[in-house]
């Protein structure tokens, strides 16, 4: 099968293009700097760029989505130009292409409004409700790939949620990073029950969805583990992994919840490249339970998590002992 | 103040409320035409296309209307769409009522007035409609009317059966219309009503406040203050008391609701009195089969009402929601019940089971429980010996035979007659046997409620039971005294004057004891109800459980066949329900010096000097009470370790006896072999395992505890549990049922014959019909190993539905508590049916551990176990601040209270401090 990934210089966006060429697909990535995959045809660019589109998509079967602005704080009109007008731009030129599957790749924070989720069903994405702008124009975008969705054009939506693994900036390295630095607090009791999504899993959920949108489309679906965990013990054991001591920072909730919007306030004021330590989305995704009913997802899918986050931690701390190792050489050798 | 009135309306818009069902009837009622609207279910039924093959009239009280009946209206259409007998419903609004006519009225409702519509015109009403109503459906059936001819052509029978139901003043008109028209009418049932009797006692307090003189027009119909306070009576949401206000949202609206107050016949000058007397006459030569749904909470219509209407109709089922109020049909399944009912009475062709062909459980029939007592008349050798009185009490056979024969007919010159009911509040000990045994021989129910239940526990128990007596000792009749318990009272020893009066008692025991034989006592057969006991009440509201004559006849046969209890033999009685068995099997009983409620009391000297006194070779006790005894062992000398030292069998009951209590018995009792039956209320005996047994269990991989192999003459069978956490209706048996997780199913001549006024619950534990047999559903859950061996792993309500599947939790409990760190846990489920998240709940008492998350290293620990050896996630590790636990074995485990708990600390709640 042809298949173009959009946004494959990221870690899941690179693995899934790596696994596709590993079985034999002809891939072809867009993203602005080179994906690093080898066997892939890079074109660079931006979702936002019709001209770079219509070059990734030309001759394509099959678009997997990556491609998002997904900082947790930042400028409106960047979120919406990706999240929105990007899948827009694409959606159009793969329809003009004569692609016929469509998978999108969104987030469960589409359909969050800030209760707790236990155990429930993806739920419909929401602009109105959902907290934060890369939610609301994820859930916009979402909106139009399944509005697209055709028996000539097969739309999926897969929500992978908190995906972490080795090789993962966006938190786990930032979890393990800041309880290093004896940064990482545990919010509330930590007991939350959270679920989440173990990177190689998240991998191939997603090559799974290629087979799986013939099937079955016009739907979202929640990807995790399948395996909730309170959220301190998790991510106490990924801060362990990766070589830290056990957090022992307790921040009650509330004062959090109004810290994270006072940080993101002063963040926005400021010029930084690195993301603001806690945001209120941030601390309300910490402190409230979270967790997804997964029967709908691995039916459709016809799949189930590889990796259970036992072995995914297993798998997290060789891998830190290994770039440890490595730093610790370059370090020597300086 | 003039009431202009106002043409029936069909209702607007409510929760729950199908708009086909309305209607609007107009019928000659006698005093001209009136308008009704009308609950009627024949559009929604045809609309399907299904014709009605029975008809449900309903009639709704004050001050609520015929939206009372919304549920069964919805779930007698749904089950006929899925096959079952088509009820038709028709439910009027009373006139001044709901939706239906409003009359004119020039002036406010009096008890003596003109402006009120009297009880007999109200049956009137009823008729004219239902008269009406009924002879629509009956084109369809051509053969009804050949039947019947044209005057009632639909006819009550098996082809179109009728049926009432009523609650409040709707349930005594709905009986009163229906034992007027026995020729059309196959059943009535009513929810919580009463036929008033002013000679008996006042009219309850909440009601003498309304109806007193210038009062009622204020509280009922210039205000809404009886609208409100009635409606509190359940626990509605706010949409639906809205519903139930809608038609009475005026004063002038309200007319009716006064008027129905007014016409209560306070007393005989009251216009309805005699009415009244003639519908409850009538009634109570009504002679169809009946049902009674109470809820006991109901401030106005009181136990009395319902035992009046059970004196009226001897015949009626009986249905307690125990903790269910005045509007009880709104917070419990009145709706399943009554339909599960009907379906017993009327079964349609497809759900005729065929009658068994052969009864097992009667096929032999054991010999009488006093037979032997009766034929040990003259015997002088001992026959009980009793501890807990000071000094130790020994009577022969002739002294039991002759106090009992004797305490029998003082009981019946007092006029307790057979069936009657007689609580028994006394302490396991030569009196206990005594009362007992001469209620056996007469006939007499003996209720029996533990102490174990807790005063309120208990309180429940005996007023669900009823009893027309209470026999007891000082503090049982303190209860009943503060607590307000029916009956007449009877103490053990004599009181003194002052006591008398203070505990309303009549004679006593002692007294009784004094009755000369003479005259004939009554026989009970094997039939008749011997006892009431009790469940233990960890899942709900103690359940009383019946057995008969028979069943406890059945229950001595099993001690004799399996554990070889027999005439002559000596046993040690620390075990209530077996304690009490000695007498039926002809075995000398020792009632041991220890509390029953505190069985660690009972220590090594006492069971020793018990064992001397009665020549025992047999111990019954519970494993709290062997594990004093075990720890008391040192204090034994040399005779009492020689006693000790002959005993041949130690049977523990009540709880699983882990391997080091065991081991720890046997060094007591070093020639005994030692077995541990599993049973319950329901079922006293149903497995056996003995020492070797948990030896070996112990050295398998099997998750749960072992019970091990069903004793001689019980048969089990397996229920198995689907994903959503149900049990099956197909029974499984033999190799079949091994290796699964399932309810286990139970059959035996010695099992209840059913719970007491419960009357769904018993229908539904008992409605299995495997090969011919009476079968009982345990509600505990575990499997069955390869080898046939019993384990379990908790109760139905509380297996958790994975998505990978169902999980029992005592098997993963007892695999984390072998974990050093634990000392005890509950497995429970959070998250919605199917997809729970598996959560292991640890005790925080007597650990180190503090509430809140367990430690990192502990919840890896016994995730990987958990994982290894059954292949589940456990999602989270929580430690609770206390564990609740059952009043009476301290040892069942309240997991849906841990669950509520967990629940929240997983949320993200915080960890609240209390379960």
């Amino acid at each position: 099968m042809k298949i173009t990934v959009t946004g494959a210089s990221g870690l899941l966006g690179s693995s899934v293009a790596r696994t596709l060429v590993a079985s034999g697909h002809a891939v072809t990535t867009l993203q602005r700097r080179p994906s690093g995959v080898d066997g892939a045809r890079d074109v660079l660019g931006t979702v936002t760029d019709p001209n770079a589109v219509a070059e990734a998509v030309a001759g394509a079967d099959a678009v997997i989505h990556l491609a998002a602005k997904v900082s947790l704080t930042g400028d409106p009109s960047e979120f919406a130009g990706v999240n929105i007008g990007g899948t827009r731009t694409l959606i159009s030129a793969a329809q003009a292409a004569g692609v016929t599957r469509f998978v999108h790749i969104s987030s469960p924070s589409v359909a969050h409004t800030g209760e707790s989720i236990v155990g429930d069903g993806a739920g419909p994405a929401s602009p109105d409700h959902a907290r934060g702008e890369y939610a609301r124009t994820k859930a916009a975008g979402e909106r139009l790939a399944l509005a697209a969705d055709a028996e000539d054009f097969r739309v999926l939506v897969l929500r992978p949620h908190l995906m972490w693994g080795p090789g993962d900036a966006q938190l786990t390295e930032r979890v393990i990073d800041r309880a290093r630095a004896g940064r990482m607090p545990v919010l509330g009791s930590g007991a939350a029950l959270v679920d989440t999504l173990f990177v190689d899993n998240a991998v191939e959920a997603i090559v799974a969805a290629l087979t799986a949108v013939d099937v079955t489309h016009g739907e979202a679906l929640v990807v995790t583990n399948g395996q909730p965990r309170p959220i301190g013990e998790l991510m106490s054991q990924i801060a362990i992994a990766g070589g830290a001591t056990e957090p022992r920072l307790r921040i009650p909730v509330a004062p959090a919840l109004v810290a994270g919007s006072l940080v993101e306030r002063v963040w926005d004021l400021s010029d930084h490249d690195d993301e603001p330590p806690l945001t209120r989305f941030l601390a309300e995704q910490l402190s409230t339970a979270h967790w997804f009913d997964q029967r709908r997802t691995q039916e459709v899918l016809d799949w189930t998590p590889r990796v259970s986050i036992e072995e995914g931690l297993d798998l997290l701390a060789a891998h830190c002992a290994q770039v440890g190792a490595v730093e610790h050489e370059d370090a020597a050798r300086a | 103040m003039n009431h202009p009135g106002r043409p029936a309306l069909l209702p607007p818009t409510l929760p729950e409320w199908d708009p086909v069902w309305s209607r609007i009837v107009d019928v000659d009622t006698g005093d001209g035409e009136h308008a009704f609207h009308v609950l009627d279910t024949l559009e929604a039924l045809r609309a399907e296309g299904i014709e009605p093959t029975g008809t449900i009239l309903a009639l709704h009280g004050n001050p609520t209307w015929s939206y009372l009946w919304r549920r069964l209206a919805a779930a007698t259409v749904d089950s006929a769409l899925s096959g079952g007998r088509a009820w038709r419903l028709i439910a009027p609004d009373q006139l001044d009522m709901g939706f239906s006519e409003r009359l004119t009225h020039d002036g406010l409702p009096t008890p003596h007035g003109p402006e009120v519509r009297r009880i007999s015109q109200r049956i009137a009403d009823f008729d004219a409609v239902v008269t009406t109503l009924l002879a629509e459906a009956a084109g369809s059936s051509a053969a009804d009317v050949a039947v019947a001819g044209p005057q009632h052509p639909v006819q009550a029978g098996p082809q179109h059966p009728v049926v009432t139901i009523g609650h409040d003043w709707g349930g005594v008109l709905s009986l009163g219309w229906a034992a007027r028209n026995t020729d059309r009418v196959a059943a009535a049932i009513s929810l919580n009503t009463a036929v008033h009797q002013p000679e008996d006692a006042p009219i309850p307090a909440p009601l003498r406040a309304t109806l007193a003189g210038p009062m009622l027009p204020t509280a009922t119909v210039v205000t809404d203050g009886f609208l409100r306070v009635t409606l509190r009576l359940g626990e509605l949401s706010p949409e639906v008391r809205a519903a139930f206000r809608a038609p009475y949202e005026s004063a002038s609206l309200r007319h009716g609701i006064g008027g129905f107050v007014a016409d209560i016949p306070v007393d005989e000058r009251h216009p309805s009195h005699a009415e009244l007397q003639r519908i409850g006459a009538d009634i109570a030569a009504f002679d169809r089969p009946a049902l009674l749904v109470w809820g006991p909470k109901d401030p106005v219509f009181l136990e009395r009402y319902l035992r009046d209407l059970r004196g009226r109709l001897p015949q009626a089922d009986v249905h307690r929601f125990e903790l269910g109020s005045h509007l009880v049909s709104e917070d419990y399944d009145v709706p399943g019940l009554v339909l599960d009912w009907l379906a017993a009475q009327f079964p349609t062709a497809s759900e005729t089971t065929p009658a068994p062909e052969a009864t097992p459980d009667t096929a032999s029939t054991p010999r009488p429980v006093t037979a032997i007592l009766d034929a040990r008349a003259d015997d002088e050798t001992i026959a009980s010996v009793d501890f807990s009185q000071e000094p130790a009490q020994q009577i022969s056979w002739r002294q039991l035979w002759h106090v009992t024969t004797s305490i029998a007919h003082g009981l019946r010159d007092l006029d307790v007659r057979p069936g009657d009911r007689v609580s028994l509040l006394v302490p396991p000990g030569n009196n206990l046997t005594a009362a007992l045994y001469a209620c056996l021989k007469i006939g007499a129910v003996a209720v029996v409620a533990d102490a174990g239940l807790g005063p309120r526990g208990m309180t429940r128990a005996v007023t669900s039971a009823d009893p027309q007596w209470i026999i007891g000792e000082l503090p049982g009749l303190g209860l009943a005294r503060a607590f307000g318990w029916p009956g007449r009272r009877i103490s053990v020893s004599p009181l003194g004057p002052l006591q008398r009066r203070l505990f309303r008692t009549e004679t006593s025991l002692t007294e009784l004891a004094r009755t000369p034989h003479t005259g004939a006592l009554p026989t009970p057969t094997g039939a008749d109800d011997a006892a009431i006991l009790f469940t233990s009440g960890s899942t709900g509201p103690a359940k009383g459980v019946r057995y008969t004559h028979a069943d406890i006849a059945a229950l001595a046969a099993v001690l004799t066949r399996v554990f070889d209890v027999r005439e002559g033999t000596g046993l040690v009685a620390g075990f209530p329900p077996f304690a009490l068995l000695g007498p039926a099997i002809g075995a000398t009983s020792v009632t041991p010096d220890m509390s029953v409620t505190k069985p660690k009391t009972l220590t090594a000297a006492a069971i020793a000097e018990a064992i001397i006194a009665g020549d025992a070779t047999m111990v019954f006790a519970s494993p709290a009470a062997y594990r004093n005894v075990a720890a008391t062992a040192g204090d034994l000398n040399a005779e009492q370790r020689a006693a000790c030292a002959q005993v041949e069998l130690v049977l523990s009951a009540g709880a699983p006896v882990p391997l080091d209590l065991m081991d720890a018995i046997a060094e007591v009792f070093p020639a005994a072999a030692i077995h541990s039956p599993y049973g319950m209320t329901e079922g006293l005996l149903l497995t056996d395992i003995d020492r070797e047994g948990v030896a070996a269990a112990a050295a398998g991989g099997d998750l749960g505890v072992c019970v091990g192999t069903p004793i001689d003459g019980v048969e089990l069978a397996l229920a198995p549990i689907d994903d959503a956490g149900n049990s099956a209706d197909e029974l499984l048996t033999g190799t079949a049922a091994r290796g699964r997780l399932g309810e286990f199913v139970v059959s035996a001549a010695h099992l209840k014959s059913g719970y007491d006024n419960l009357w769904r619950t018993s229908a539904q534990a008992a409605r299995d019909g495997l090969g011919g047999r009476t079968w009982h559903r345990t509600n505990d859950i575990g499997h069955i190993d390869d080898v046939g061996r019993v384990w379990l792993e908790g109760r139905l309500q509380h297996v958790v539905t994975t998505p990978r599947g169902p999980v029992g939790p005592g098997g993963l409990e007892a695999l984390i508590d072998t974990d050093p760190e634990v000392s005890r846990s509950a497995v429970v489920g959070v998250g919605p049916e199917g997809t729970q998240a598996l959560v292991a709940v640890l005790d925080a008492e007597g650990t180190p551990l503090s509430p809140g998350l367990a430690p990192l290293d502990l919840s890896a620990r016994l995730r990987a176990r958990v994982a290894e050896v059954d292949g589940q996630d456990l999602a989270a590790v929580l430690v609770a601040p206390t564990f609740p636990t059952d009043i009476r074995h301290n040892s069942k485990i309240d997991r849906s209270r841990l669950a509520a708990w967990a629940d929240r600390v997983l949320t993200g709640d915080g960890v609240p401090r209390r379960v």
